[in-house]
Order: structure tokens, then C-alpha cells, then sequence
């Protein structure tokens, strides 16, 4: 109610002003602080007049990379060319391009792969009250094998769901719900369909908590809040894939019996945000999603939810914690989401891809799924690859794959002729890894299992990281492996780097945890002292900082905030003495 | 959005009633879990009853880490607690957000560190706190601490009050791990953030906050003030009042809450408060030292800095025999606590009123004081004695409304105090008498505080009771004969239940399976109920009145089929600060089955209500008449209408209604329009009748048919007039009979008047009110909203309307 009734605020008035705050706190019965509240943590609000053109320069990963520091320094000499505080030029995180780095964000439309000179042209014509050009990412969906229906909306998993649930004469809807459930939860226990978003938790388990939990009101979120610098695979999936994802989310509806899904879409994915909206529509007239699918009497309306905006609200519980109009600030756990979740009822949250793949299971099995693997791991997944290579993109691959046919085979080598020196495996969540990676700097369990999968030989001490297969079997807890992989050249320098990570942390954070909200701002000081050739006696503090965010932050955001730099410190020694050193 | 309205459920605890969902009266039902705490095993319940160091019982009922540790340690062994808390205390909902209080928990799911303030305790949960395994815990709680400290700068000012404890917290825990802050690792941040020095009171300094969420709990949660919030995000959240305005400039009310919750000064007191009593008191009266009132019976347990912050919110006040100590009809906003001497409480004579004697058809309704207004006054004279609720621990007889408190009764003005109503007497000093006037906040405290509550439980339950039963008309058919009202005394003492219940809370719902009966001892309660058609408020019940006796009633074999289901036939909610006498249903018919006097008048009552609900619903039609809605006219049960096409300004009307009520008309000839008719200023007899909230005497009353009648008791104090939106109610000036010295003419003496408040009473019920009857044009009739609309209506399909 809030959420929303601010964004119909500001599409009124460019932004929120006090009065109408106040006047909306009347009408809601809200107290003013509510509203203030969401108001002032979300960037999407303002509280104050916008600029004719509000510009916000990405600087995260690649786009820090290929100069978007640079691209923002520009345009904020074009802001000062043209004065009268008539365009606003700020940093940003990052806009879901990392493939057309950098991106820039002018009045909430989303530009990239653009010279400074067509910045420079659409910020004027922003700053003239001029109307935009939309870019979009065009509309030739690939041939992926996610897609049984090779584009087309056919819905088949839930006709048969239709099909069968009016064919049996049973009254008893709950074990008739509980019947087709069963087989269509073993699809996805035999295929083993795990959290496409990251943490790879099984999706079976997750659906069959829900179920259990056995409530009268449930829910089903789609978490679309994509928002992890490298990370940019849901975007496509929902711009060319709208129905499998609507697919996916009815069929988690229609098993654990919940009254309604949403699908929570960033607010810079405006093409996605209409292309699914788009496809609920069509899918309702044809009576698939809402009131009474295909007569059965069964509802479950699913709706989109815009997101005000944040990295965080991709944090499960925090997303959670914004439909329900407040901060967006996660929550401690336990409870699990699918017996505690939206409103204290059991939510599966389910990321895009991992209910993307639900139809794909469902039409071809999950033993074809579990088939598609490679050395010797199984599924498949769909990578998004930024940084330092040829060709950047959104790439269906399948698990197991080694780190060379991803850069070399996929995405065209290097760019601009350099050597490879460092690989980030999920955005900036895993920190990096080097070119070579020597075997006594990670844990014996993870060197006993590259030496098992014979990726090494048993007395090897070192890894060519090219000849690292991606798998969550093999990398388990030792390492993080997402969709945002980011490739790094020997010109980039890793502190750098790994500042620009912790800076991204650090804007990001929620500030409700003490080791977050201030570790991060802390450990963002303490890097530019490195950089500055300070403090580098003093590591160890460091070291006690990243630990203590670890162990004692809420959500994985303040856990894993400080890998960047750790990573940094244990593999590029070189790039912190280059800085002692003071060149 | 979903209503969690289905799965409420109240749940007394302590003696708050609180609202539970269905998930947690689940938990309540569960035995008791085992765990181990540093070794030794333990078991605890699942869910807990807390209270805050005021005494207040907490709706959040998990059992954490915490609890448990505290329970183990301090309750068990008087041992110190092991694990430090900083954003958490008690008495608040935790939110884990400092992270100081972490510990090890061991699980299935493995073994990590947890904050012991929010983690809820499991079967087979190994606690591990600093005592067994100090090197897992504690680099991170001193990190911790370091990463605060670094960014703190103690509050600037002087005589700056510290919160609950008294001291700064954040250091007091650097002390007990050793952190020097000289010493410390991390970059000091600048104290770049903004001060805000806008509150006369209360100074906020954002570079001494470390964002615990107290304050904000404080607020929100505690006091219900919904001012204080977060706002922005990241390293540059902070707190923030409304719309980020400057405190003093907010719609803060200055409670100190937030003060009294910050553990670190960045919310201090600037000042003490001192200017909240009126001149005159303070110079006649001397501030109590907060040392002196710590060893005050009445104010054992509560915080120091609290009484600090107060220092000048209790006065003690001498007054010489015959001073006033307060006087009927003033608003005040203290409460008074007897110390020394006797007092005397008295209402003006209700002789004096302008009322006439009751006589004809309302004098025999009066005999049965039955339905929706029943209140005192309805009860009959002959026999036994009538009594006046007021704001004391005693009643007055309706005959001779004089009384006498002592020291033993504790306190009185509490009413007033709390929900600023009108004095409801005159207090005068029958000798030289001591007492300490205490403002709200500090009443307030002495509600929320454990031992200065049960003192003032243990008053009501000796004295109070047998009073406030004597006032409620129910019992009126036993308090005529003095032995069987004794017994009756004896017999409910033990069995009652004194609770208080929050603005706007819920204290059952239409539906709800009946099984208490309820006495209002002071507050509102509003009665609403909802069918086809909405929710409508049926009536307001003030103090000496019940509720809740006909779901129960229904259960007697002698009302089968004519009372209901068992189930509450209307919701209630509290309109203010709310006190109640609950009597368990059980036992409440167990009574009836003694007092069969009693049990006959309580169905007769019962089926009148219901009747009397029939009625009212069957007046309600859903009509969107936007001019007649605006207007209210839905809502009148009687007014006086006047069709313009017929009245001829003759005025008949006014003088025969002057005439029939000691000269002074009760209604005037102007008004509002509907169409081609004029709503004179009369009383409606509206279905929602406002004008009944807050009178401090129970004087005004609602009667069975609907009308509104005010009775003797009233002392002018105005609050009905202030409450009537159509001024239908006025106050009127009458001889007191007292004389007094005239200011400019010391020889003189000069007739003292007081106040009354008068509104149409219907002429008292005869057929045709004198108005009607006196108009010589036909004009004048009395009608409810339905039926006005109906002639309209009519008259529109004639094509005769304006």
C-alpha cells in the first residue's frame, strides 16, 4: 500500500512532496514516520524536486572496468556546461548492462553500450525537458532449451493440471492438490532443480515446506530483483521468456495451494516489468492465471510488484519486508520464508531462472534435465559473463563447464589482447580467483576435490583456473558460484578492484546491522588508506573486520561484503606492496 | 492484503489483555522445551510472559536465548548475565541489530553465533555464551563494540539526563571488555552529523547514536506516539521525527521515552521538566526531590533517571482545613496521592438542577433502568440509596453527594489525568492535609510500575470495589438490603479480575465465544456491531456500566431460544485508557444462580438490548444521499423538523418549550436544511450518541426509547456540549444558592451561579412534546432520519420539493 501509493505519488509530481506525504498519512492512517521511513531508504523516491535530468553513472564491476568513473566525470562537466543545476550527474549501482559497460541511468530510462558523445546528446536533450529514446535489448529470443514451446505460451504443465484435476471426481481438493503436487515435486527431485539465484537450495524442498506448512493463505514470489553487478541472465529470461516464468510461478501456485504470486521486478527492468505484465494479461483472457484456471475453480492471480529500488530487496526476506511496506531490511532467520514469509504466511521465493526451468522439467523430465551436465556435474544454467572479454552476454551453458570454454568458447577470448589475471565467479559475492591458483591458499577440502575430479593431478600444487569446472558440488562452501561471472585482465588492479566491490557493499547496505552499516564503511577507509600506502602494517585488523562481518551480520550482504578485499589480500600480495611501496 | 483479524485471540497476561495470533496461542499450549546453557541442561517454556521494569506485561511471548540465560543465571543463580546487550532490553520486541549479545548456538543445522536477544530457544539447542568459550564470542563482540566506539561522540551540552540505567551504556560494556578507546583499531569517524537542539526538553545529537532501534521502540511500541522512525539508509541512516523535522517542530509530545530508552545520550534530557504545573502550584508547592521519592512506598521500582527527568512532575501540596483541592468541572491534568489528613468529596447538590421532577412514563421505565443507556441515575429512588460514580476510590450517595478519603485510599484524579476528562468533584481538606499532585507522566509509570500497582490493585480490590459495585446499577436490586450486598461483595472480591486495556483495542469481537463479564471502572468502551451494511457503533458505555452479559446469559436454561448463541453479539473496544473488572463467566452465573433478584432484571436488560439493536438496525438503510448523509441525518433517532412551507416564524414552538422547562428553551429555531424542511437545534437522539463519551459524573444517559437525558449529577463541566457536533446541548447558567463576596465591593455579597448542561429531553416522554404540540401551523413533528427521508421521497415523486 505505501510502496505503491508512493510511486503513484511521484509519477504525479516528479517526486514526494510533504505535503502530499502528509495528506497520504491521513488518508492510510499511517504515521508520518511510515512513511518517511520507505520514503528515504528506497533511491527510487525523492524527497526533493528531481533535475530536468537526474543522471546516474554505473561504476560496479565492469562498468567500473571500462571506465565509468571516467564516463561520470564527463557528463558532470556537460552538467556544468550547462549549469542552472538543471542535471544531476551521481553514482549509482549497478543497472543490470554490464554486457554495454558502462551503463548510465538519465531519468530512470537506462542507456549502454553508448559513446560519451550520445551521453552527452541524450543528457542535453534530457536537461532541454526533451522526451527520451527508449533502447531496449531487442526482441529475438535465442533457441534455448529452458524453452519447450520454442517461444510460444503454451502452458502445458498446467492444462495437464487442469486436465487431471477435473477429470478426478474427489471432493477432497486438498489431497487432489496433494496428489499432483507428488509428481510434481519428484520431477523436480529427480532432475534436482536448486535456487538459480545463488544459494542453490533445492527447489523441491522449498516448494514442499510451503505445502506442509498448510495454511490457509500462502504466497508465491518470483524474486526478479536482479541487481548483483555481472549478474544480468533474469533480464533476458523474463524480456524473451516472459511465459516460462509465469509457467513456473502458476505451477508453484497451483502445488503448494497459494492465494496469490507476485513477481518482484527492479525498477530499472521497465522492458521486463511490461513484457510480464504483458504476458499475465494474455494468459489471463485465456483463463490460464486469476480466477478459476481452465475450470477448476482454482485462483491465483499473480501480479507484478515494482521494486523501489536497492541491491537489498534481492535479499529474499528484505524483498519480503518491502511488498510489506517497510525498509527493506531482512530479517534474522530462522524462520525459513515458506513457514514465516509475506505478511507471517508461508512464501516460497523462488529466483527467476529457477522457476524459468519449472515447464522445461515438467515437458521433458527431470532426468533429461539432470543429462545435460557436464564433467560430471548435472543441469544446466544460464551464466551472464561481463569484464574483459570479447563478447559479453547471457549464455544457457551447462553446469560442469570449465572456466575456459566460458571465456574462450563462449565469449570470444579476452578483449583488447590481454592475459587473463583474475575471474570473479558470482559478481562481487565470491571475491576472486586468480589465473593460477595455488592449492595451498584454499581449504585441503576443495584442493582434495579438484585432485578427485582429477581437474589436478594428485600432486599438482597449482590450478590453471581455466581448467576450473563450474559446479556447486565441487565448489560447495568454498567458494561462491552464481550468474555474474566477471573476468578480469592483467592490467586491472586488484585492491582497486576489490575497493570498487566494498564501495558497492557499503552504498548497498541496509544499515540495520552494526558490523554491516559500519564494517563496510570502515573497511572502504581502511582500502583507500592501503591505496594511499598507509596502514599497510596493520592488515591484521582487517582481516579481524572481515571476520567479524562474517560471522555476525545478518544477511549474506554484510557476510560476504568483505570477500572482495580478502580474496584480494591472499591472491594479488603484488597489487598491496605495488601501493606500500607508494608507485 | 490479507486481514489477520480471524486468527486474534485475547490472551490476559499479567493483567493486560493482549492480542495473540493463532500461531502463538498454539505455542502457548506447548510444553516445556530442553536445552542446555553453558553445560547445565535446562527446560523453559516455548513462550513467556514478560514484563518491562515498569511492570508492563509484553504481548511478545518467545522464549530467546536471552530470557533463558537471564532465567539460568540471574533469576535461578543470582549470578551476572554473561551476554552484554545494548539495542535489547527487556521490555522491548528485540531486533538484533547491535550484535553485541551474541553467542554460540549449537543445532542440527550446526554450530554458529547467533544474537541471543532475537534467536528463539529449540528442543536439543546448545548455548555456549563468553563463560565456556570466550574465543568464539568475544573478538567479535569487541570488534563490534570498537566499530561503534569509533563512530561515537559523546553527546555535547551539560546536565544532560542519561536513560534507564543512568549511565552511558555503549562505554559501561567497552569498560567490561576492556576496550580503550584510544586504543582503538578502526578510522574515527567525524562527528559530521547533524545536531538538533528544537526540543526545549530533549536534545538530539546523531553523531552520539549508534541506530539500537530504542528509541524508535520507545515510541512506537511502548508509548504508542508513532513519531520517532528511521530514515536513509546504509552508513547514513539515522533517526528521524515525521517527516524528518526538526524534534521540537515535530508532532512529538515530549512523553521522554525515547530519552529514557537511548543508551548512549544521543537523546538527553536538556532540562528538567518544570514548567508542565500551573504558577500558582509552584510557588505554593515544593518540587520532591527524586532521592526522596526513591524511598517513597508509591515509588519503589521505578528508574531513577525517570524520576530525575520528572524531578518537578510531583509537588507536595499542603492545604489548610476547608482549601479546595480540586474543583468539579476543571480540567487538570494532575493526579493527587493522600498522605496525610482526611478529605472530603463532594458534588454541588443535585437539587439545584434545573431538571423537573421525573414523572409519567419515564419514572416507570425507570423502575427496570434497563437498556442501551443504562447508566446510575436510572436507578429508581425508593428504596435503595442512588449512587454517583466519581474519580476516587468512593462513591457518592445520590441524596447527599458527600464523601470522605484517607490516606489508605492512595490516589485520586486519575481519570482526569489520563484521559483529560473534567474533575467529576470537588476535593476540599477536612484538616490540615498533605498531598503530592503528580502530573501524567508519572501517573502514568505508576500504572506501568509492579509495586505501585499492586498497592493501588490491592486499594480497589478492598475499598474501590465494594464501592464502584454499589454504583453500578446493576447490582442496585442488592444494595437494598445491606447483608445480601455484603455477602455479594464477599463473594465477587476474589473472583475479579482488574484490567486495563489501550486506546483502540480490541476486548472482543462479534463472534467471539463469550466468557467473561465485564464492569467499566473508568474509560469508554465502544460498542459496535457489524452486519450486511457496515459497521455501526451502537452505543458508548462509561463507567458503572457492563458488557458481555448476553452472550453468557444465553447459556441459563431459563433463556433458551431468546438470547442469542453463546457467541458475542457485538464487538468492544476501548475508546481511551480503559479499566475493567472482569468476572469470569462461570463464576458470573454461579452468581446469578444465588441472586435470583439479580439473574431476572440482568435478562430482562439483555432482551431489551437485543431489542433495542433490532430497532436501531432496522432504522439503518444504506442511502447515498449525500447532503442528507453529510448532514447526519441518518444517524438521528428523533428531531425536531420543521417544514418552511407550513411555519410561519411564529416562534410557538421556542416559547412552549421555555414554558415547559422552567423558562429556558431547550431548542432553538434555526438550523440546518434538508430540502424544504429545517432540523431545529434539538437533540436528535442520535443512534451513535457521542455526547455520552467522557462525562465524568455518568450524568448524561442515554434511556431506553433513545432519548438523551441528563441527570442531576451534572456538574457543568461542559464536556457534553464540547462532544454534541450539531450544539444541541447547552450549558446554562442557574442559581448555586451559594453566595460569595463581590471583588469590587468587599460589603457585598453576590448570588454565585453555576453550570448545568440541559438538551431536550423529549418533554419526558409524553406522546407529543410540548414543541408539537404548541405549533399552530402543523409545522413541527418529530421524526427520525428514515422517516424524513420517506416524506421527501413522497414529496419529491409529487413534484412538490424544492
Amino acid at each position: 500500500m505505501i510502496v505503491q501509493e508512493l510511486h503513484k505519488i511521484q509519477r504525479e509530481c516528479g517526486y514526494l512532496p510533504a505535503e502530499r506525504l502528509k495528506k497520504l498519512s491521513e488518508q492510510i492512517r499511517q504515521p508520518l514516520h511510515r512513511l518517511h521511513e520507505v520514503a528515504s531508504y528506497f533511491p527510487h523516491f525523492h524527497l526533493q524536486p528531481p533535475a530536468f535530468a537526474e543522471v546516474k553513472v554505473c561504476c560496479d564491476m565492469a562498468c567500473h572496468l571500462s571506465g565509468g568513473d571516467r564516463v561520470r566525470k564527463h557528463l558532470e562537466g556537460v552538467a556544468e556546461q550547462i549549469g542552472g543545476q538543471k542535471v544531476n550527474v551521481k553514482r549509482t549501482s549497478c543497472l543490470g548492462r554490464c554486457d554495454g559497460p558502462p551503463a548510465v541511468s538519465i531519468n530512470d530510462h537506462v542507456y549502454w553500450n553508448m559513446s560519451d558523445e550520445e551521453l552527452e546528446t541524450i543528457v542535453r536533450s534530457a536537461a532541454a525537458q526533451q522526451p527520451l529514446v527508449e533502447q531496449t535489448i531487442g526482441t529475438l529470443a535465442p533457441h534455448w532449451q529452458i524453452d519447450p514451446y520454442n517461444g510460444q505460451g503454451h502452458y502445458e504443465a498446467i492444462r495437464r493440471w487442469a486436465d487431471a484435476w477435473n477429470a478426478d471426481a474427489n471432493p477432497d481438493r486438498d489431497i487432489k492438490r496433494m496428489q499432483l503436487g507428488d509428481a510434481i515435486l519428484k520431477t523436480l527431485k529427480e532432475g534436482n532443480l536448486r535456487g538459480m539465484g545463488g544459494a542453490g537450495r533445492p527447489t523441491h524442498e522449498k516448494w514442499t515446506n510451503a505445502r506442509k506448512a498448510r495454511e490457509d493463505v500462502s504466497y508465491v514470489v518470483c524474486n526478479g530483483d536482479e541487481s548483483e553487478p555481472g549478474t544480468f541472465k533474469d533480464r533476458d529470461l523474463m524480456a524473451f521468456a516472459p511465459h516460462l516464468l509465469l509457467e513456473g510461478i502458476l505451477v508453484a501456485g497451483l502445488v503448494s495451494g497459494a492465494k496469490q504470486g507476485y513477481i518482484f521486478i527492479r525498477h530499472e527492468y521497465q522492458e521486463q516489468i511490461a513484457a510480464m505484465q504483458i504476458e499475465i494479461d494474455l494468459a489471463r483472457s485465456r483463463g490460464l492465471c486469476g480466477e478459476n484456471i481452465l475450470g477448476t475453480g482454482i485462483s491465483f492471480p499473480v501480479e507484478v510488484f515494482v521494486s523501489p529500488g536497492g541491491y537489498i530487496c534481492g535479499e529474499e526476506s528484505a524483498l519480503l519486508e518491502a511488498m510489506e511496506d517497510r525498509r527493506a531490511e531482512p530479517r534474522e532467520k530462522p524462520p525459513l520464508l515458506e513457514l514465516d514469509g509475506l505478511f507471517g504466511k508461508p512464501t516460497i521465493v523462488n529466483n527467476v531462472e529457477t522457476l524459468c526451468w519449472v515447464p522445461a522439467f515438467l515437458a521433458k523430465g527431470g532426468g533429461w534435465y539432470r543429462d545435460q551436465g557436464t564433467h560430471g556435474a548435472t543441469g544446466l544454467r544460464f551464466v551472464s559473463i561481463s569484464g574483459h572479454v570479447a563478447k559479453p552476454g547471457v549464455y544457457e551453458v551447462p553446469f560442469g563447464q570449465t572456466v575456459r570454454e566460458l571465456i574462450f568458447d563462449l565469449a570470444g577470448g579476452m578483449s583488447g589482447g590481454r592475459k587473463l589475471k583474475a575471474i570473479a565467479t558470482s559478481g562481487p559475492s565470491g571475491g576472486f580467483l586468480p589465473a593460477v591458483l595455488d592449492l595451498t591458499q584454499v581449504s585441503p577440502r576443495f584442493a582434495d576435490r579438484l585432485k578427485k575430479r582429477g581437474i589436478v593431478s594428485a600432486d599438482a600444487v597449482r590450478l590453471d583456473i581455466l581448467d576450473l569446472t563450474l559446479d556447486w558440488d565441487l565448489f560447495q562452501r568454498d567458494c561462491l558460484l552464481g550468474a555474474g561471472f566477471v573476468v578480469y585482465g592483467d592490467d586491472a588492479d586488484m585492491l582497486v578492484e576489490a575497493l570498487n566491490c566494498v564501495e558497492f557493499y557499503r552504498n548497498e547496505s541496509c544499515g540495520k546491522c552494526v558490523p554491516c552499516r559500519v564494517g563496510t564503511q570502515k573497511m572502504v577507509e581502511m582500502i583507500q588508506d592501503l591505496l594511499d600506502g598507509k596502514r599497510h602494517d596493520d592488515l591484521a585488523t582487517l582481516h579481524d573486520l572481515a571476520k567479524v562481518m562474517s560471522n555476525a551480520s545478518i544477511c549474506s550482504l554484510g557476510k560476504i561484503a568483505a570477500d572482495p578485499l580478502v580474496s584480494a589480500l591472499r591472491y594479488f600480495p603484488q597489487d598491496l606492496t605495488k601501493h606500500a611501496k607508494g608507485l | 492484503m490479507p486481514s489477520f483479524e480471524s486468527d486474534d485471540y485475547q490472551e490476559l497476561i499479567g493483567d493486560q489483555l493482549v492480542t495473540l495470533g493463532k500461531k502463538k496461542r498454539d505455542m502457548l499450549q506447548e510444553g516445556p522445551i530442553e536445552l542446555t546453557i553453558d553445560g547445565s541442561k535446562v527446560k523453559f517454556p516455548r513462550v513467556k510472559t514478560i514484563y518491562d521494569p515498569d511492570g508492563r506485561a509484553i504481548p511478545e511471548g518467545w522464549t530467546t536465548i536471552y530470557d533463558a540465560v537471564q532465567q539460568h543465571y540471574v533469576v535461578e543463580r543470582n549470578e551476572k548475565n554473561p551476554i552484554p546487550i545494548l539495542c535489547h532490553r527487556e521490555h522491548m520486541t528485540p531486533v538484533a541489530v547491535c550484535r553485541v549479545c551474541m553467542v554460540n548456538a549449537k543445532t542440527q543445522r550446526g554450530s554458529k553465533l547467533t544474537p541471543a536477544c532475537r534467536r528463539r530457544i529449540e528442543p536439543g539447542m546448545e548455548v555456549q555464551t563468553s563463560r565456556t568459550n570466550p574465543d568464539a564470542i568475544l573478538p567479535t563482540v569487541k570488534t563490534i563494540v570498537e566499530l561503534l566506539l569509533s563512530d561515537y561522540h559523546p553527546p555535547r551540552g551539560e546536565n544532560l539526563a542519561f536513560g534507564e540505567s543512568g549511565e552511558n551504556e555503549l562505554e559501561t560494556i567497552a569498560r567490561d571488555l576492556g576496550i580503550v578507546q584510544s586504543k582503538n583499531r578502526f578510522p574515527r569517524g567525524t562527528p559530521n552529523r547533524p545536531r538538533d537542539d528544537s526540543s526545549l526538553l530533549i536534545s538530539v545529537d546523531h553523531n552520539a547514536c549508534i541506530l539500537c532501534d530504542r528509541c524508535i521502540r520507545g515510541c512506537n511500541d511502548i508509548r504508542k506516539n508513532f513519531v520517532l522512525g528511521r530514515m536513509g539508509k546504509g552508513y547514513n541512516a539515522r533517526i528521524a521525527f515525521d517527516l524528518d523535522e526538526p524534534m521540537g517542530g515535530s508532532s512529538c509530545v515530549t512523553c521522554g521515552e525515547c530519552m529514557v530508552s537511548c543508551p548512549t545520550g544521543a537523546l538527553s534530557g536538556r532540562a528538567v521538566v518544570g514548567d508542565s504545573f500551573p504558577p500558582e502550584v509552584l510557588t505554593s508547592a515544593r518540587a520532591v526531590d527524586p532521592e526522596e521519592l526513591a524511598s517513597h512506598p508509591m515509588f519503589q521500582g521505578i528508574s531513577q533517571p525517570f524520576l530525575r527527568w520528572n524531578r518537578k512532575a510531583v509537588v507536595r501540596r499542603t492545604f489548610k482545613k476547608g482549601e479546595v483541592i480540586c474543583r468539579e468541572g476543571e480540567y487538570g491534568s494532575s493526579a493527587f496521592i493522600m498522605e496525610e489528613g482526611r478529605f472530603e468529596v463532594r458534588i454541588k447538590s443535585p437539587l439545584k438542577s434545573v431538571a423537573k421532577q421525573q414523572s409519567g412514563i419515564f419514572s416507570l421505565f425507570s423502575r427496570f433502568a434497563v437498556g442501551f443507556g443504562e447508566k446510575p441515575g436510572d436507578v429508581p429512588a425508593e428504596g435503595g440509596d442512588k449512587f454517583i460514580p466519581v474519580d476516587a476510590p468512593v462513591a457518592l450517595a445520590h441524596g447527599r453527594p458527600v464523601a470522605i478519603m484517607e490516606p489508605k485510599d492512595i490516589l485520586f484524579g486519575e481519570m482526569t489525568c489520563m484521559n483529560h476528562y473534567p474533575r467529576s468533584a470537588t476535593i476540599t481538606a477536612m484538616e490540615d492535609c498533605t498531598v503530592l499532585e503528580i502530573l501524567r507522566n508519572v501517573l502514568y509509570m505508576l500504572q506501568r510500575n509492579e509495586v505501585s500497582k499492586k498497592t493501588l490493585d490491592a486499594v480497589y480490590r478492598e475499598r474501590t470495589l465494594d464501592n464502584y459495585l454499589r454504583v453500578a446499577p446493576l447490582f442496585s436490586v442488592l444494595t437494598q438490603d445491606t447483608k445480601e450486598f455484603a455477602k455479594f461483595v464477599a463473594e465477587i472480591r476474589p473472583c475479579v479480575k482488574l484490567i486495563r486495556v489501550h486506546p483502540g483495542q480490541v476486548i472482543f469481537r462479534q463472534g467471539d465465544q463469550a466468557d467473561h463479564f465485564y464492569l467499566v471502572r473508568s474509560g469508554f468502551v465502544k460498542v459496535s456491531q457489524n452486519r450486511q451494511g457496515g459497521d455501526r457503533v451502537m452505543n458508548y458505555l462509561g463507567p458503572g456500566s457492563y458488557f458481555g452479559e448476553i452472550g453468557l446469559l444465553s447459556r441459563l436454561a431459563a433463556t433458551v431460544g431468546t438470547i442469542g448463541s453463546g457467541l458475542r453479539t457485538a464487538t468492544c473496544s476501548a475508546l481511551d485508557h480503559v479499566d475493567l473488572v472482569r468476572l469470569p463467566g462461570d463464576k458470573f452465573l454461579e452468581l446469578l444462580g444465588l441472586h435470583p433478584s439479580l439473574q431476572s432484571r440482568l435478562i430482562e436488560v439483555a432482551k431489551e438490548r437485543l431489542r433495542r439493536d433490532e430497532e436501531q438496525w432496522s432504522k439503518i438503510r444504506n442511502e447515498s444521499l449525500g447532503n442528507f448523509l453529510s448532514q447526519g441525518l441518518e444517524n438521528a433517532g428523533n428531531m425536531l423538523v420543521l417544514d418552511l412551507e407550513r411555519c410561519t416564524r411564529c416562534d410557538e414552538c421556542t416559547k412552549a418549550c421555555a414554558d415547559s422547562h422552567n423558562g429556558v428553551t431547550r431548542l432553538i429555531r434555526e438550523g440546518l436544511r434538508f430540502d424544504r424542511f429545517l432540523i431545529a437545534t434539538s437533540c436528535r437522539s442520535c443512534l451513535d450518541p457521542v455526547c455520552l463519551v467522557g462525562c465524568p459524573t455518568a450524568a448524561i444517559q442515554r434511556t431506553e426509547s433513545g432519548d438523551i437525558n441528563i441527570k442531576d449529577s451534572c456538574i457543568g463541566c461542559g464536556k457534553c456540549a464540547e462532544n454534541c457536533p450539531y450544539g444541541n446541548i447547552n450549558m446554562v447558567a442557574v442559581p448555586s444558592g451559594e453566595k460569595a463576596p463581590d471583588p469590587y465591593n468587599a460589603d457585598r455579597m453576590l448570588a454565585v451561579v453555576e453550570y448545568k448542561a440541559t438538551t431536550c429531553d423529549k418533554c419526558n416522554g409524553v406522546e407529543t412534546p410540548s414543541c408539537v404540540f404548541a405549533c399552530p401551523h402543523e409545522a413541527a413533528s418529530r421524526v427520525d432520519g428514515k422517516e424524513l427521508l420517506e416524506w421527501v421521497r413522497q414529496l419529491n415523486a409529487a413534484g412538490k420539493t424544492k
